[in-house]
């Protein structure tokens, strides 16, 4: 097997509040290479903190430890703030939940994406414009001259989307995190923001970690999957075989979904084993 | 029970007008349950809004229990119909107590014997006396949406208007939530009209439904026609495509005919 691109080996988080510490990661450990890895729970499940900690996002008080956190052969525990500063969102890029609430509302659409380009590549204006430009075209924009001069509060929901993950693919990166990218938008729309991504991803060769709280469209997207429980990996699976899952959350979470297919009366619903979050 | 017709909203005028509903009829039996389908901005949650009276009916008939309804809306009608919004986290006031959210309908409508009956509401809704007085922030998801529904129910309406009801909530609290909720309509005989986006939760919970899209009511299916995938419907068999997941387009050519 080749090194993988990020890899990362008993990664905690803690907070430390005054009622007590709480450890929101506890022992996560996985490999990436360049494939689409979904990273799957329930609120509080500590699949966020995952994504932030791997980008150094984890909002103080909290403590981020890990046996290995490395992207690429770079120790990210150990890099200096200046080098962590040049990777993040050069090599590894974030998309958020909200395009509402993650892009500047005082900056055009087309300047947040010049900005994002030149803060990592050395590059004219007029060069990063032309990225940004081909960049809005690559997201399906139907007019991208005319996106780029908007406002985030001018578009919809999904343009705004389409618009973060030009402004995160434009510097070209190697690992993509894309936490909750389509729970804001419909469902039309967020199928046709995930075909976007599935293109780009398969297209330039990323990394890609989805992190979302919706299984049955995770296994549709992904290639493997980490199911996390209490802060804890409890399954991992290859996508196509989340029918096969064999720990009691993974099925639990499966068959309390109400489902066109079949109709079960009354729900399922999950009956949670303390022995699950030991 | 309930009977929509010719159901027409509109905000603002000239260049501000919104045709938030145009000409959406439909009609639901006596302890029937249903579904309005739509994206955002269909138009589905402001049916409900006029409804109750949250919105105005700019044109059209609305009636609940053969009687058209008057502007504003009259106590007894408020006895009909409740209804349960989306976010449990916001449609609960956060300084006041369980207890203090289940007595105001009461005290609005001069009911007597509060105490059995907050006790006795918290009991429908799968709930113990020892939430009586705890604050929402004390409560988790679930248990704020069980309250939200306890809240409507406490004054026995005949007509539970659900907006969202488990949007907000994790999968296997929306189980146990659509559980409650069927669970209810059987004990209760209620009358259920569903807001959501999700077809299979729709689905589940009811018989009927109208499919929406920019504020025009694109189709009117069953349940049991949305399950055997028999809509004629481009719209909704988008919705339908979509709900299953996401699929690659290769894969999904090659799947086609073998579904």
């Amino acid at each position: 097997m080749t090194k993988p691109l990020l890899d990362v080996e008993d990664l905690r988080v803690r907070f430390h509040l005054r009622t007590g510490t709480v450890e929101a990661v506890r022992g996560v450990s996985f490999q990436l290479g360049r494939e689409r890895l979904g990273i799957v729970g329930e609120s509080g499940s500590g699949k966020s903190q995952t994504g932030r900690a791997i980008l150094g996002l984890t909002p103080p008080p909290g403590e981020v430890t890990a046996k290995r956190l490395a992207f690429d052969g770079i120790d990210l525990q150990t890099v200096s703030k200046r080098t962590l500063r040049d990777l993040r969102g050069g090599r590894i890029s974030m998309v958020m939940q909200d395009p509402k609430y993650s892009l500047n509302p005082v900056m055009t659409i087309g300047e947040q994406i010049i900005e994002a380009y030149r803060a990592h590549r050395k590059a004219s204006k007029a060069e990063a414009r032309d990225k940004a430009l081909a960049m809005l075209e690559a997201v399906k924009m139907r007019d991208p001259g005319r996106v780029f001069s908007l406002y985030p509060h001018e578009v919809s929901g999904g343009m705004g989307q389409r618009a973060m993950i030009a402004m995160m693919l434009v510097t070209d990166p190697d690992l993509l995190i894309a936490d909750e990218p389509t729970s804001a938008l419909d469902v039309t729309v967020s199928m046709e923001v995930l075909r976007i991504l599935d293109e780009l991803v398969s297209e330039r060769g990323m990394g890609l970690i989805f992190i979302s709280h919706d299984l049955k469209l995770v296994s549709s997207f992904c290639d493997r999957v980490l199911v996390m429980y209490a802060g804890r990996v409890v399954e991992e699976l290859e996508a196509k075989n989340l029918r096969e899952a064999k720990h009691p959350y993974t099925q639990g979470l499966m068959r309390c979904l109400p489902t066109l297919a079949d109709d079960v009366r009354p729900l399922p619903t999950l009956n949670r084993d303390p022995a699950w979050a030991l | 029970m309930l009977d929509i017709q010719n159901l027409q909203v509109v905000y603002g005028t000239g260049r501000m007008r919104v045709d938030a509903v145009k000409n959406v009829s439909f009609h639901v039996e006596p302890g029937a349950a249903y579904g309005l389908v739509g994206e955002s901005g269909s138009g589905k949650s402001t049916v409900l809004r006029a409804i109750c009276g949250l919105a105005p009916i700019t044109s059209g008939r609305v009636s609940v229990d053969g009687a058209a309804v008057t502007t504003p809306r009259s106590k007894a009608f408020y006895r009909t119909v409740q209804m349960v919004f989306q976010d449990p986290y916001a449609s609960l006031h956060p300084r006041h107590t369980v207890d203090r959210t289940l007595s105001e309908p009461l005290a609005i409508h001069g009911e007597k014997d509060a105490e059995a009956r907050i006790l006795q509401a918290l009991k429908e809704v799968g709930l113990g006396p020892s939430f009586r007085f705890r604050y929402p922030h004390q409560l988790s998801g679930g248990q704020r949406q069980r309250i939200a529904i306890a809240r409507a129910l406490i004054l026995r309406p005949k007509v539970l208007l659900l907006d969202e009801p488990t949007s907000a909530l994790d999968a296997s609290v929306q189980a146990e939530i659509l559980n409650l909720l069927n669970d209810l309509r059987r004990r209760l005989g209620l009358t259920y009209i569903l807001v959501s986006h999700d077809l299979a939760v729709v689905a589940h919970l009811c018989e009927r439904l109208l499919v929406m899209q920019h504020g025009e009511a694109v189709e009117e299916t069953t349940a049991d026609a949305l399950r055997s995938g028999a809509a004629s419907n481009t719209y909704t068999q988008s919705l339908i495509q979509a709900s299953q997941g996401f699929t690659r387009v290769a894969p999904q050519t090659a799947r086609a005919p073998a579904a």
